[in-house]
């Protein structure tokens, strides 16, 4: 609705395992969600920064007391460095988007940030805490919502978002979504990755590699139903690099978040009026980064035959859908809104 | 049937007027969460109210409807040491809807309400399964069930009647040690358990009571509890915020603070390495489901070998069923006065 230079309306998908930003002057960024602080002087002094944020940081954790703040879609609580680093990571988000934080003359930020559709009201509370100084208002809204919101998908809509600490569903029925309309599962990426590192250390005992690369690897070549091609990855082995065959334990963990995703969604469609089932059940949205698993909108379709068929797509920009969705919702938004909203 | 933008203003609005909701509430210290359990957990209980909860309902009810109207309070029904409600100003920003349900009853003195614990059911974690198993092979059912029996000979002497939910090494269901704390009306349920934690130096004895917990190893913790129970942790996290400020949240919290007290100081002398962790809400499953004031010890750690070969003494095992007894003893009589049998 009015914007004008001063103003800058920011959507944010703040994720667990990435976070993007979509900004009303043009600018989309995506970055991985770890935060980093150099361990000790030696490190500060490699690192040249007091912090590192996204990939940078990931890609020097040796050197620094790296954190993953989130977890299944909110912040950690308990621990004053994990808030400390969501803050880095909206900041970091803000900054990238092009407003400077110093800048005496910096736009008023106005920001909708999106959040499990089952978060508790306190976590709300805190992440909106956590923003002061970071945004002008603020507005937190689910993140299937917005993602619904952002395609026009108002009615007769359901929209899965699936990143990697929670799997999010949201039924749009014209109207503002209330707990009934929405669920969080915690079956998504973050359980396939747990999953798929059991799979193959009781496979591959003598193998060794990281969390950073079974998700290097679930992220290249995670699937379900039939495989296209062998997943063959490289670790070492006793130091030697070797060869190993994962075909198997990548579906098998890809398919463990199936029985829940498909129940979930047969649930929540049961719940809608009769006349509307049909017209939902054809028009299944899949959002967020592990919805790109190669087979899974048809495999939620095969589900849904036993209840009469349906139709299920992934969104063209699974990874922007719920930040332009924030965007969209920041734009529409009166003036008057964001002035009861301010921090 | 409204266009795509009538639809999209009345979503909007929806957003907003939910988000001032969330932003009152921080500005007004979480009262709106308070306000809105109060409400939910009516109908939460309503297939299960106590008469002592009825009367302590009824009462906060009369106080919300004679309350004067130019002020608020964060109060809750309290206890012995009661936490006094602070008055405070109406926010002058707040629009008159968003005001009336942000009211909550004034606090009120739980000594008003004659109370008694007659019926106390004792819950010996695990059996049929070890639970957690030290080094040694001392197992969590085992020291339980043995802490339990001591507890049942102890409390024979006192006015109680106490029940266990198993006798002898038998697996029994988590929803059947509910259902049978619930079909035997027992005034008080504590579970009794021994903790496995990382590192292994750590010797700490901590007592829960039911509410939320974002901690991620309390929900590990209570997840591991409640594996065998048939829902997923998600599950529960909806009911919970719901129960957040339930009059039997309070009483639990108290029994969960006396208990520990007793705990602590009787076995410190024994065990002077031992860490006091405190009470803590979390989403304990014989917590959750269970009528009553409800709490869940860990009265040591499996995975401290010092500790589990503490556990091995006879007489640090009577000391800790003493210990429960003067809590239980310690809450019971704060409630109305000198013990209460037949009252």
């Amino acid at each position: 609705m009015e914007e004008s230079n001063d103003i800058l309306c920011v959507g944010i998908d703040l994720g667990t395992s990435r976070s993007s930003i979509s900004a009303s002057n043009g600018e989309r960024h995506v970055i991985d969600s770890y935060v980093g602080w150099p361990v000790d002087m030696v490190a500060r002094k490699l690192v040249k920064k007091p912090v590192m944020v996204g990939r940078e940081a990931l890609e020097s954790r040796s050197m620094l007391d790296l954190r993953r703040p989130l977890e299944r879609g909110i912040m950690k609580e308990g621990s004053e460095k994990d808030q400390e680093a969501v803050q880095e990571i909206l900041r970091h988000l803000i900054n990238v988007a092009g407003i400077k934080q110093k800048s005496k003359s910096k736009a008023r930020v106005r920001a909708v940030v999106g959040v499990p559709a089952e978060a508790f009201r306190v976590s709300r509370q805190n992440l909106r805490n956590t923003m002061e100084g970071i945004a002008d208002s603020v507005m937190l809204v689910s993140e299937p919502f917005a993602v619904a919101y952002g395609l026009e998908a108002l009615l007769h809509a359901l929209v899965i978002d699936i990143g990697a600490g929670t799997a999010d569903f949201c039924v749009m029925q014209g109207r503002y979504p209330t707990d009934d309309d929405q669920r969080t599962l915690p079956n998504a990426g973050d359980s396939i990755d747990e999953q798929l590192t059991k799979l193959i250390s009781e496979r591959h005992p003598e193998a060794q590699f990281s969390i950073h690369m079974i998700r290097e690897w679930k992220e290249r070549w995670s699937f379900v139903g039939d495989p296209r091609n062998r997943v063959v990855v490289t670790a070492p082995v006793k130091g030697k690099p070797t060869d190993m065959d994962i075909t198997d334990e990548v579906r098998t963990a890809c398919e463990s978040i199936l029985p829940p995703v498909c129940e979930t969604t047969v649930d929540l469609l049961s719940k809608v009026e009769p006349e509307f089932q049909d017209k939902v059940k054809n028009n299944i949205i899949l959002a967020g980064g592990s919805s790109l698993i190669s087979g899974l909108a048809d495999a939620i379709q095969k589900s849904l035959k036993e209840i009469g068929g349906g139709r299920a797509v992934v969104v063209k920009d699974p990874v922007f859908a719920g930040s332009d969705g924030s965007l969209a919702i920041a734009r529409d938004a009166s003036s008057a809104d964001w002035e009861k909203l301010s921090l | 049937m409204g266009t795509v933008d009538e639809t999209k203003f009345r979503i909007l609005q929806g957003v907003v007027q939910d988000n001032i909701g969330v932003r009152q509430e921080v500005s007004q210290d979480n009262i709106g969460v308070l306000q809105e359990v109060r409400i939910q957990r009516i109908a939460w209980r309503k297939q299960s109210v106590r008469p002592w909860l009825l009367a302590s309902l009824l009462l906060a009810a009369f106080a919300y409807l004679t309350r004067p109207s130019s002020v608020v309070s964060t109060g809750r029904v309290s206890g012995a040491n009661a936490e006094t409600a602070k008055a405070a100003p109406l926010n002058i920003d707040q629009t008159p809807e968003a005001a009336a349900p942000l009211a909550n009853p004034r606090p009120i003195d739980r000594n008003a309400i004659p109370l008694s614990v007659k019926r106390v059911v004792i819950d010996p974690g695990h059996g049929g399964e070890p639970g957690a198993t030290s080094q040694s092979g001392v197992s969590e059912k085992d020291i339980t069930l043995d802490v339990a029996l001591r507890l049942r000979r102890l409390m024979a002497q006192e006015p109680y009647e106490v029940l266990l939910t198993r006798q002898t090494d038998q697996l029994i269901s988590l929803d059947k040690r509910v259902a049978y704390a619930n079909e035997n009306k027992a005034d008080l349920f504590v579970s009794i358990h021994v903790n496995w934690m990382e590192p292994r130096s750590i010797r700490a004895l901590e007592t829960y009571y039911v509410g939320p917990t974002d901690d991620p190893v309390t929900l590990k913790l209570a997840s591991m509890e409640n594996k065998d129970s048939g829902y997923s942790l998600s599950d529960y996290k909806k009911i919970l915020e719901k129960i957040y400020v339930d009059a039997r949240h309070d009483e639990s919290r108290v029994l969960a603070k006396t208990i520990q007290t007793q705990l602590y100081h009787a076995l410190k002398r024994a065990n002077p390495r031992l860490e006091n962790r405190g009470v803590k809400s979390a989403p304990f499953v014989v917590l959750i489901g269970t009528q009553m004031p409800a709490i869940l010890v860990e009265i040591a750690c499996l995975s401290n070998d010092d500790e589990a070969k503490l556990l091995t003494k006879e007489d640090y095992r009577e000391n800790i069923a003493l210990a429960l007894l003067h809590g239980i003893n310690s809450y019971a009589k704060s409630l109305n006065g000198p013990n209460t049998k037949g009252s």
